[in-house]
């Protein structure tokens, strides 16, 4: 994942870490009453939500893609674990959706 | 006598049956061993020590940890994962802790008659892991699947995702190797035993070393079933603007008698409310989905997609909403982890809270399911508006068979641990109580899963069993003729006339 070119610049690993840069995290925004979401995909608990008994700790960009990543990873190594292939819904029900002949 | 006249010997004598490093003394290891995930008033945690553990490694090395136990009258408590919910592995009278992990191995896989045997401290993953080189999986699928263990599993008779295909812990363990209170070894299963999986020869004497919570004994080494490894999975999820809806088509799905279908789950709409706080698949859904239901499907490609037709029809016709492939692939195989371990909830203003999980279980048919969801979430509600220590995290309704009779029935709550003072606790207590008395009213049993010997529920199985806690009792008596083995648990200690006499270092180990 780290060394995927990213829209023609440098590969990622390349590219030097600026450690303001990953302490930057990309704007919010609010994803539902109580969450909001910065990357895409990845949902966070409202921040005022949690000031008063939740200490809260500085993630690095790179962090919360890498275990956003791992989750991902870690699902997809379960579908393996216990079958060869998922069926995805969708195909049977366009299966069964669809005109028949007659 | 202190606890060290007592004790020396005990240590002394397991020193001559175990190597130096399988006896443990230290604090940290047991410390380690005292408590489950179990949410429980941590300021008590003094109370739940054992006074030594032991790490054996064969069966002969168990009974003679369990001779030596039976000789001095000192309790022994098995533990495997250590991850039950009914505080099954807690020693309440202090003792030694079997801790049977290090019996892990693979003894045999036998592609033939399509079993293996192994150590009951293998876990489900791992040992699946192994079996899939030979195309071959041991289906015995708990939410815990990746921390319980074999003899776990054994000592509480568990109950698996995916039961209503392949069936739960008492149907894919065929026979086991067995230590009884006494340190004699037994072997158990249909008649013989070993490979045998249908025997009328004799009582049925696997189902009573099954489920027993440690007190009968302790499981050494299990010959399992194997099946083939599914080629296909199949998991949609549906969305639902009620309940009710969500609940006759889960009821539909379950009763149609497809072969390769392994489980339905209705979410209820405090599990929907509490999933739209936290969770990425939910947070996003329109504020019409009120509840939730998925079925899943294991076996060969073109038999799953058989009958994920005939299913899929069967939600159309109940106005179930697709939820697409992504969130549908992506909640099952979040099965293991995703509702249980978020560990933290809300204040009643709104406010995020550390909270550790806890899920009450029980087995109601389909027809009562409603009005149990009705009273627990109002024992909770009730609960929740006198503190914030408690927050409801809504429940799941599983199928346990193939036919749809009866389903395993959980309410979760988040329980805020570092609060949880006396008081709370009492308060705790009694809900687990009116919880189980809830099921038993509505013609269910108080767990369909995790076991029932917690403060609380456990004041209820007598009521539940009736006669048949009488035979516990008697069976208890017999078999363990000194209370060594798990005491405290089920209520047992009614068994012997004299409590005082039976076994225990105390109220908990030496701290
Ligand atoms: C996140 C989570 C999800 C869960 N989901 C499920 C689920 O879906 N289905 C389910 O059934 N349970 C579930 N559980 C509960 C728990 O995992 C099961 O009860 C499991 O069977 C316990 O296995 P263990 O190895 O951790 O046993 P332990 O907790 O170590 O022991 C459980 C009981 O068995 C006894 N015991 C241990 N080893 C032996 C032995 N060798 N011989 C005889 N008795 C023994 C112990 O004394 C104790 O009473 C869940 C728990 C967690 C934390």
């Amino acid at each position: 994942m780290s060394a995927e070119p990213e829209s023609g610049g440098a590969p990622r690993a390349a590219r030097p870490y600026r450690y303001a840069e990953q302490h930057t995290p990309p704007p919010p925004q609010r994803a539902s009453e109580v969450a909001i979401t910065r990357f895409e995909h990845v949902f966070e608990v409202d921040p005022r939500l949690m000031d008063v008994w939740v200490a809260q700790q500085a993630f690095p960009n790179w962090d919360t893609l890498r275990i956003m990543h791992a989750r991902a990873d870690h699902l997809e190594w379960m579908h393996r674990h216990f079958a060869a292939t998922v069926v995805p819904a969708s195909e049977l029900i366009a299966e069964i959706e669809a005109p028949t002949a007659d | 006598m202190t606890a060290t006249e007592v004790l020396d010997p005990v240590i002394e004598a397991l020193h001559g049956v175990l190597r130096p490093d399988q006896v443990l003394t230290g604090r940290t290891d047991r410390y380690n061993r005292a408590r489950v995930p179990a949410p429980f008033p941590v300021h008590r945690w003094a109370e739940r020590l054992p006074d030594l553990a032991v790490l054996p490694e064969t069966t002969e090395e168990v009974a003679a940890v369990v001779k030596v136990a039976n000789r001095f009258r000192i309790p022994v408590v098995p533990r495997d994962g250590g991850t039950g919910l009914t505080d099954g592995a807690v020693p309440l009278r202090g003792g030694i802790v079997v801790d049977v992990k290090r019996m892990n191995a693979v003894h045999e896989i036998d592609l033939e008659n399509r079993t293996c045997t192994v150590g009951v401290g293998i876990n489900m993953l791992k040992l699946n892991e192994q079996l899939a080189q030979y195309g071959l999986i041991y289906p015995d699928d708990p939410a815990s699947y990746p921390c319980s263990l074999v003899g776990g599993r054994i000592g509480t008779s568990g109950w698996s995702l995916i039961g209503a295909r392949y069936g739960h812990t008492r149907d894919l363990v065929l026979s086991f190797d067995h230590v009884l209170p006494t340190g004699e070894v037994m072997h158990v299963g249909d008649g013989a035993g070993g490979k045998l999986t249908k025997s009328s020869s004799g009582y049925q004497l696997k189902h009573l070393f099954m489920g027993h919570q440690g007190t009968l004994g302790i499981a050494t080494r299990a010959t399992l079933k194997l099946y083939p490894k599914p080629e296909a999975e199949f998991s949609p999820f549906f969305a639902f603007a009620d309940y009710d809806s969500a609940y006759a088509c889960v009821g539909a799905l379950a009763r149609a008698g497809v072969a390769t279908f392994s489980g339905a789950v209705l979410f209820d709409e405090w599990k929907v409310a509490y999933l739209r706080r936290d969770d990425e698949a939910y947070i996003p859904q329109p504020a019409d989905v009120r509840a939730l239901a998925c079925t899943v499907l294991y076996g060969y490609d073109d038999e799953v997609r058989a009958g994920g037709r005939r299913l899929l029809r069967i939600a159309r016709e109940h106005g179930a909403r697709y939820l697409g492939d992504e969130i549908s692939a992506g909640d099952w195989a979040a099965r293991h982890d995703r509702y249980a371990t978020p560990l933290h909830g809300r204040t009643r203003s709104g406010q995020v809270v550390p909270m550790s999980w806890h899920c009450e279980d029980a087995a109601v048919n389909y027809t009562d399911l409603p009005a149990v969801a009705r009273e627990w979430h109002a024992i909770i509600g009730e609960l929740r508006a006198k503190t914030d220590v408690f927050d409801d995290w809504g429940m799941f309704c599983y199928t346990s068979g193939s036919t749809g009779a009866d389903y395993l029935t959980e309410i979760d709550v988040g329980i805020w641990e570092q609060q949880l003072g006396d008081r709370a606790w009492a308060m705790w207590v009694e809900a687990k109580r009116a919880i189980a008395a809830a099921a038993l009213r509505h013609g269910g049993s108080i767990s369909a899963c995790h076991g029932s010997c917690r403060e609380g529920e456990v004041d209820l199985v007598p009521e539940e069993l009736g006669r048949g806690f009488d035979l516990m009792l008697d069976l208890k008596r017999t078999l363990d003729p000194n209370n060594i083995m798990n005491p405290g648990k089920y209520l047992l200690d009614r068994a012997y006339p004299d409590p005082g006499a039976t076994a225990g270092t105390g109220d908990g180990g030496t701290p």
